[in-house]
């Protein structure tokens, strides 16, 4: 039986209006025009960024989001002394004497379950921290700490074991504090799969909704914020491990904002995007070719071609660095001096690292016996030839380029390199076993220069200072910056300055990342030691909002 | 064999593409600069083919025209002797197993499995352990031994079938030889599958080969091979097609070459023919 | 047959525990071990490491190692992963809906079209059908994978924005169910299933191409013909069955992907399946993590096999074991 024609009209106009009511959700009623949602594209997601808990740096970041620490650090980005740092959970400090620092905490501060945020739960969070076990990098970052007490619900004093200009910088920046009402009955051991754990309960300016594994990560607006309710009202983190997936998420307009765009010549095709905008973001990272002055086999006795520092110097001679960086980086990366970050506030802009001389790198190791014996191109001394292997993580696109044009720079002076390019956890290995000749290392440091001990130092050697490097000279001036009583400045400078004679490594570059950003949001900051911990400033310009800004969540 | 993927027209054009390309791999290298020369880091890297550069050059201004002809050597020795051994074992393997049925097939065939279970990586990743760098040879002999499980079965499946046909039965009947009947009816007719699988199996084992250096297992730069520049040009794809356009381009013309010559060769092999 | 099937299914089970057995001891040989990777981001002193390693029962003898995992497995426990602290029943159970979705597809689109695409080659053989549909195959195997999936994704996704350019569901739509949920994640199914069926279906393809070819000039088709029998039934009765045996074999082979995901695939595509979890898992030394997904691989491989066994005995009985 044919339906009747009404009911034919009424189904063709009819069902297609239903389509939209199946498929999207209700339109908003007033959100607000600077309002809006961010949806940032990830290489790694953020499965457990819960203080004590915290692995790596995804972690780490995405945590800001959640949990304040008791200052952050000012727009220079100075650890020294008590005045450079911004007030978040404690709204100020003073200090009692040279070994004691008060805080007192900003009543307003309130845990996401609307408690307020007291000093209970900043020691309770110091000594979970400090307990064996727990975080041996925090706990040795704080080992001049003696105690961190309360003195009535809004104020916390920590006393120091010795005097040092970073004393503010240990007591605020390495820990942020957790609810210890909601903790404390939690032993560590089971913290990590607490159903607290699966659930953050903060105080900062995101609130936790859900976590897909491997999908996605979703916070929320805190409105309640008492620092001032963020604009966004929704942050979703998506997680793409390949850098091309990342680049056409953003690219299609899926995510709105992507860390770090490499390598660097898919830059223009995000430029050329008229939607999105690049931002420079200095790192805290320096990468270097770390010589091993030790042998392979032995590490009683000296290595039998890097031991000799002319050789290193030579080396280092032999390097166009700023050719290489321009070749891997373009614009974004610089030649660092010494193992110091762009954005160290000891770095000195007026200093520049040896510039490429290969003619004296020659002359140099003629100096000292290499000679071309064969013609066939590499040098020879008592008939071992000048070869040495490079080692270097496969997994990093820049490091295995650039050894390429090391390999190739090397060549012309006679030193023949083997490239060894490893898997990452081979690669590990063969590092910290000491199994390498050069080692083409990365590393992350932390906004101190106090950091350079652990890699620099005699003290060192036992733990992560790898390549046998030990100067009793640069011990002490790295000590002597640490306590120094006035400006430490000339001190640390003078340890870099020392670094970079002995020539330990050849300090090769230091990376500023390109992050791309949807051009509709404004007050855009990416602190460069949290990189989304401003996201709680950002808002979208009015009348340039998407459909995705509108609707609420 | 030969002389029968000869006589078809469409097996002499994939022998003479092959020989072009071995004679070029063999030859070209004399006449190119050499392919890990860096002659200009800022300014010369990502150049467009032209009249300096006929390929191009790469992310570190390397001759793309250069580096393709000397990586054809390792590329081509890599992959048709690579697959050859694995054609060679599972054509033994699986032609054992199909025609002895029995306890034979079965320890065979679940050796078989045990090996498909294992992932490649781990037995890649335990070669590490064992050695610093692998040279090209035992490179090849590993690749040629991961690789013919699947043609095992294959070829089994194809014998399991042909063993039950009315001309097998005669054949027994007659009187004829195992080794015979196993040669002379049952070979050509296995072996199409296998020539299907070391076609498709040739494009595969270059970019495998090239997988490895993501392990620090494969050939060691600044050698070219064509898988590795390929997994090399692909964060340029867009930017830079050139870098990984020709080895691409190369490893095609190489597979369809082979599938020619692979093609005559079943054609040729047909036992309606001999 | 039974007692055939018994014997084979004993014998899976027989070749599955030896692969496992191998599996857990040859893991350990590959320099580096779970905690060097954790203790790379941490620096840990020896006796944290320590601490760890009595944590993860690490620093017991191997054979007790093992037979704590074999236990744990009887119990349907496998461990807890090292890099992620979840137990790795979670984590795979997570992954797993994700990658039988793409492979499930795939799987089924490649042997109906792939299947169909050969019997049609090989019956027009020579003809312009046959002679494009062979080189666009052969293009199609011969282009890296990647390349692919990378030139499909900047069409399809960046340039046109037809398809989104990765992930499994849109990130701002997570409370949807039912019908507009499904259409979501058929939209991001769309891309990565594509890439993938090309390169999968090429070599579908050219084997029914060739089997068919084989068994088309075959005698006893001639005598069908000669018999008067319809085309249809000649080609799809008569000779397919015989073509089949190779295309079976391809399926059990091609059965654990279901499990073992596609790693470039799930790369360019953002798809959370588990072939990139056991990429992570082999790099991060996860041994838990990697038994886990190991075990599951292992399982379809050796189910695969037997299942392609019992299809050919179901094909031809004269085909014994």
């Amino acid at each position: 039986m044919r339906a009747p024609l009404w009911l034919v009209r009424v189904g063709l106009v009819g069902l297609p209006s239903l389509v939209p009511l199946l498929t999207r959700s209700p339109q908003a009623q007033g959100v607000p025009a600077d309002h809006g949602t961010i949806v940032i594209a990830v290489g790694t997601l953020a499965t457990l960024p819960v203080p004590t808990v915290i692995t790596g740096r995804w972690n780490q970041d995405v945590s800001d989001l959640l949990f304040l620490k008791l200052a952050r650090l000012g727009p220079e980005l100075a650890t020294g002394g008590d005045k450079r740092f911004i007030p978040q959970l404690a709204k100020s400090w003073t200090r009692r004497d040279s070994l004691t620092l008060v805080f007192d905490l900003d009543p307003r501060a309130r845990w996401h379950d609307g408690t307020p945020v007291t000093s209970r739960d900043v020691v309770f969070t110091f000594r979970r921290t400090l307990e064996p076990g727990v975080d041996p990098q925090r706990a040795l970052l704080l080992r001049y700490l003696a105690s961190v007490t309360e003195e009535g619900p809004q104020r916390v004093v920590f006393r120091f074991s010795r005097a040092y200009s970073e004393q503010l910088y240990d007591a605020v920046y390495h820990v942020q504090p957790l609810p210890a009402h909601l903790v404390d009955s939690i032993p560590y051991s089971r913290f990590a799969t607490s159903s607290f754990a699966q659930h953050p309960i903060g105080n900062g300016p995101y609130r936790w909704v859900a976590l897909v594994p491997g999908q996605r990560l979703e916070f929320t607006a805190n409105p309640d914020f008492f620092l001032g309710a963020p604009k966004l009202d929704r942050v979703v983190f998506i997680e793409a491990r390949d850098p091309e997936a990342q680049l056409n998420l953003v690219l299609s307009g899926t995510a709105d904002a992507l860390e770090n765009v490499v390598p660097v010549t898919n830059i223009p095709r995000v430029a050329d995007n008229p939607s999105l905008r690049m931002l420079q973001v200095p790192s805290f990272t320096v990468s270097y070719l770390l010589f091993n002055q030790r042998s392979r086999s032995d590490r009683s006795v000296p290595h039998p071609i890097l031991a000799d520092s002319v050789v290193r110097l030579a080396i280092a001679l032999a390097l166009d660095r700023a050719t290489l960086v321009k070749n891997v980086f373009g614009v974004y990366g610089a030649v660092p001096y010494g193992p110091v970050p762009i954005l160290s506030w000891i770095r000195d802009p007026k200093v520049n690292p040896l510039a490429q001389d290969t003619a004296r790198a020659r002359a140099l190791l003629r100096s000292r016996g290499w000679v071309d014996a064969n013609s066939d191109g590499i040098l020879v001394r008592n008939g071992v030839p000048l070869s040495l292997d490079l080692n270097y993580p496969v997994t990093s696109a820049p490091r295995k380029q650039m050894a390429l044009g090391i390999q190739e720079q090397l060549r012309q002076i006679g030193v023949k390199v083997e490239l060894v390019g490893m898997e990452g956890a081979a690669w590990n290995e063969a590092r910290n076993r000491h199994d390498f000749d050069i080692d083409f290392s990365s590393v992350g440091l932390d906004p101190s220069p106090a950091g350079l001990i652990q890699s620099w130092s005699c003290e060192g050697l036992s733990g992560t200072n790898v390549g046998g490097y030990c100067d009793p000279k640069v011990d002490s001036l790295l000590i002597q910056g640490i306590f120094a009583r006035k400006d430490a400045l000339p001190t640390w400078r003078r340890a870099v300055q020392q670094l970079e004679q002995d020539v330990p490594a050849v300090f090769i570059y230091a990376p500023i990342y390109a992050f791309a950003v949807h051009r509709r949001y404004a007050n855009v900051n990416i602190r460069p030691e949290g990189w989304w911990a401003a996201l709680g400033e950002w808002s979208v310009t009015p009348g340039q909002q998407l459909e995705r800004d509108r609707t609420p969540p | 064999m030969l002389k029968g993927a000869w006589e078809q027209p469409g097996g002499r054009r994939g022998l003479l593409l092959l020989a072009v390309i071995v004679i070029v791999a063999l030859v070209g290298p004399a006449f190119l600069p050499d392919p890990a020369s860096q002659p200009d880091l800022i300014h010369g890297a990502l150049l467009p083919p032209g009249l300096g550069h006929l390929f191009g050059t790469d992310q570190l201004s390397r001759d793309v025209l250069s580096r393709v002809v000397h990586g054809a050597r390792i590329s081509l020795s890599v992959a048709l002797l690579a697959v050859a051994l694995s054609a060679t074992l599972g054509c033994l393997v699986g032609m054992v197993a199909g025609y002895f049925g029995g306890w034979t097939d079965a320890v065979l065939m679940r050796l078989v499995d045990g090996a498909l279970a294992i992932p490649r990586l781990f037995i890649l990743l335990l070669l590490i352990a064992v050695w610093d760098h692998i040279p090209l040879a035992a490179l090849i002999v590993v690749l040629g031994a991961t690789g013919w499980f699947g043609t095992s079965r294959l070829v089994r499946a194809e014998v399991l079938r042909l063993r039950e046909q009315e001309y097998v039965g005669a054949a027994v009947a007659l009187g004829a030889q195992r080794r015979r009947i196993i040669l002379r009816h049952l070979l050509p007719n296995a072996l199409a599958p296998v020539l299907v699988a070391s076609t498709l199996a040739v494009g595969d084992v270059i970019l495998i080969e090239a997988g490895l250096s993501f392990l620090g297992l494969g050939i060691r730069p600044p050698t070219p091979s064509w898988g590795a520049m390929i997994l090399d040009a692909r964060s340029t794809l867009f930017t830079a097609p050139w870098t990984g356009a020709f080895p691409g381009l190369a490893i095609v013309i190489t597979v369809v070459a082979v599938n020619l010559v692979g093609e005559s060769l079943r054609d040729a092999l047909d036992p309606r023919r001999l | 047959m039974p007692g055939w099937l018994f014997s084979r299914l004993l014998q899976a089970a027989a070749t599955l525990a030896a692969a496992i057995v191998v599996l857990f001891f040859l893991m350990r040989l590959a320099p580096g071990d779970p905690l060097a990777q954790l203790a790379g981001e941490r620096q840990m002193s020896l006796q944290e490491v320590e601490v760890l390693r009595a944590r993860y029962g690490l620093d017991q003898p191997l054979t007790s190692q093992f037979s704590a995992f074999v236990r744990g497995v009887l119990r349907g426990d496998l461990g807890t992963s090292i890099s992620q602290r979840r137990p790795v029943t979670n984590i795979l159970a997570e992954r797993l809906p994700a990658t039988l979705l793409l492979g499930g597809t795939v799987l089924v689109l490649n042997f109906t079209i792939g299947i169909w695409l050969g019997v049609l080659q090989a019956r027009r053989k020579g003809s312009r059908a046959d002679r494009w549909l062979s080189t666009l195959s052969l293009a199609g195997y011969a282009t890296p994978s990647f390349w692919l999936g990378l030139i499909l994704v900047w069409l399809a996704a960046v340039r046109w924005h037809w398809f989104p350019a990765g992930g499994m569901v849109d990130p701002l739509r997570s409370g949807e169910s039912g019908l507009s949920r499904i259409l979501d994640v058929a939209r991001h199914l769309f891309l990565p299933v594509l890439t993938l069926s090309i390169v999968s279906m090429a070599v579908t393809m050219r084997h029914q191409r060739t089997a068919m070819l084989e068994v088309l000039g075959a005698d006893f088709v001639r005598t069908a013909r000669a018999k008067g029998l319809d085309e249809g039934p000649v080609i799809w009765h008569h000779a397919w069955r015989n073509a089949l045996f190779p295309i079976i074999t391809l399926f059990g082979l091609w059965l654990p992907v279901l499990v073992t995901g596609s790693v470039f695939v799930e790369g360019v595509f953002a798809w959370p399946g588990l072939g990139s979890l056991s990429q992570e898992a082999i790099s991060g030394r996860d041994y838990p993590l990697l038994m886990g997904t190991a075990l599951l691989v292992s399982l379809t491989v050796v189910l695969g096999n037997v299942i392609a066994d019992l299809a050919y005995f179901y094909l031809d009985p004269r085909v014994r074991r």
